[in-house]
């Protein structure tokens, strides 16, 4: 059972709450409509079909399976192609936004709640499949279920439920505590059994996190069961004062040399990212492009499996 | 291993390194971070530093540093850094 938000977990009021989803929605609404169209070409499954076997009837010979045919005594015969439609796929996309104190800086609040905003609404106009929101910092939050609908009352509640104020970025248990609501979401009462569901998340956050060797194992549980996972970074800092942007950010390790003394190493913060896919965002209008992009990549690479 | 950003400042204007935060493990004390910045400016010989935040001698390890001031590991810390006065054999004691 997870942690629903009761009125101790508000940080705004009804009013403010409201304004800054107002702002931000307002703001982001052309971007918004861009980045619908985009996923719409992505996340849609392409019209055409692909030549499939094994049926005893079709249109074109498998030539993988004639030798087993004659070899089985003309038993195995399911020798034959068909054109196949593709199937129809629904999506339960899961945006969670770090709450750590870490992001409390004004420009870095204001580029998460427009991102948070932006992907959001995409989301609901592509009319895809079901979005859950969730919070995450010293602990994680689902602040918006997949079961309800996305509404603009909803986006305003979800806004109430940020304060920036945890003092912990657990990203690991948000990766733990995500695959276990995506397993549980598969079952949902509403979500049609026909169709095949594809999960996906889409985390915002600055991208200080620790522990890289275990959050990648944890990511790539995530991936082998197929839920994908984007982190996008947003670096509200790094473009207008041209600096602490953690592009150019790095990380302090030890590591035991062969006779046993502990050696200093230095490695860029991002080369030991453990997300596969991440993003690093400066403006909103460029969210639309990247996201976009990195889901492209993957749509690549699974196609290829 | 947790770690905390620091960026390193000093007053000894042939000794200024960058001031983009860097990541390191919390439980870094004086030595440790005196290795850091020897690294970042690439000494031959290692100059050994003492670390000041908000004016006040580092004499612990910046995890017990933050407990005792009560800050969590969500702010950059900023350390500056000053040559260290304190004989180099009485630093190998502690
Ligand atoms: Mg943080």
């Amino acid at each position: 059972e997870y942690h629903y938000a009761g009125s101790q977990d508000y940080y705004r009021s009804f009013v403010e709450g409201r304004a800054i989803w107002q702002e931000h929605e307002l703001s982001t609404r052309d971007l918004a409509n861009s980045l619908c169209e985009q996923l719409r070409l992505i996340l849609e499954p392409t019209l055409a079909t692909k030549m499939r076997g094994d049926f005893r009837t079709g249109k074109r010979l498998n030539m993988k399976r004639i030798i087993p045919y004659i070899a089985s005594q003309f038993k195995k015969d399911k020798i034959w192609m068909r054109r196949t439609k593709p199937s129809k796929r629904q999506y339960q996309i899961m945006i969670a936004m770090d709450d750590s104190k870490s992001m409390a800086e004004s420009e870095s609040v204001r580029l998460a709640f427009e991102t948070l905003s932006l992907v959001s609404k995409a989301l609901t106009q592509l009319e895809a499949g079901s979005i859950a929101i969730a919070s995450f910092g010293e602990n994680f939050r689902l602040v918006h279920p997949f079961h309800q609908t996305f509404t603009f009352e909803a986006g305003v509640k979800v806004c109430q439920q940020f304060g920036f104020s945890q003092v912990r970025t657990n990203v690991k248990d948000l990766v733990r505590q995500s695959i276990i609501i995506f397993e549980s979401a598969k079952n949902l009462p509403g979500s049609n059994a026909s169709l095949e569901t594809w999960q996906l998340q889409i985390i915002i956050s600055d991208g200080i996190c620790e522990d890289h060797s275990t959050l990648q194992q944890l990511v790539r549980q995530a991936a082998g069961q197929k839920i994908m996972m984007i982190f996008v970074i947003v670096d509200a800092l790094g473009d207008r004062l041209k600096k602490d942007s953690i592009m150019d950010m790095n990380s302090v390790q030890y590591t035991t040399t062969n006779d046993g003394q502990m050696k200093l190493e230095m490695t860029r913060y991002l080369d030991t990212f453990p997300f596969q896919y991440f993003v690093v965002v400066r403006d909103v209008i460029d969210l639309p492009g990247v996201l976009s992009s990195a889901l492209r990549q993957w749509f690549a690479e699974i196609s290829q499996h | 291993m947790a770690q905390v950003q620091v960026k390193f400042t000093t007053r000894h204007a042939d000794l200024k390194v960058d001031q983009v935060p860097i990541l390191v493990p919390l439980e870094l004390k004086r030595y440790g971070l005196s290795e850091v910045v020897n690294h970042l400016l690439a000494s031959e010989t290692p100059i050994p530093f003492e670390f000041l935040i908000d004016g006040e001698l580092l004499k612990m390890s910046l995890a017990n540093y933050l407990t005792a001031k009560g800050l969590s590991t969500e702010s950059v810390i900023s350390l500056e850094y000053v040559k260290s006065i304190i004989p180099p054999l009485f630093h190998s004691s502690y």
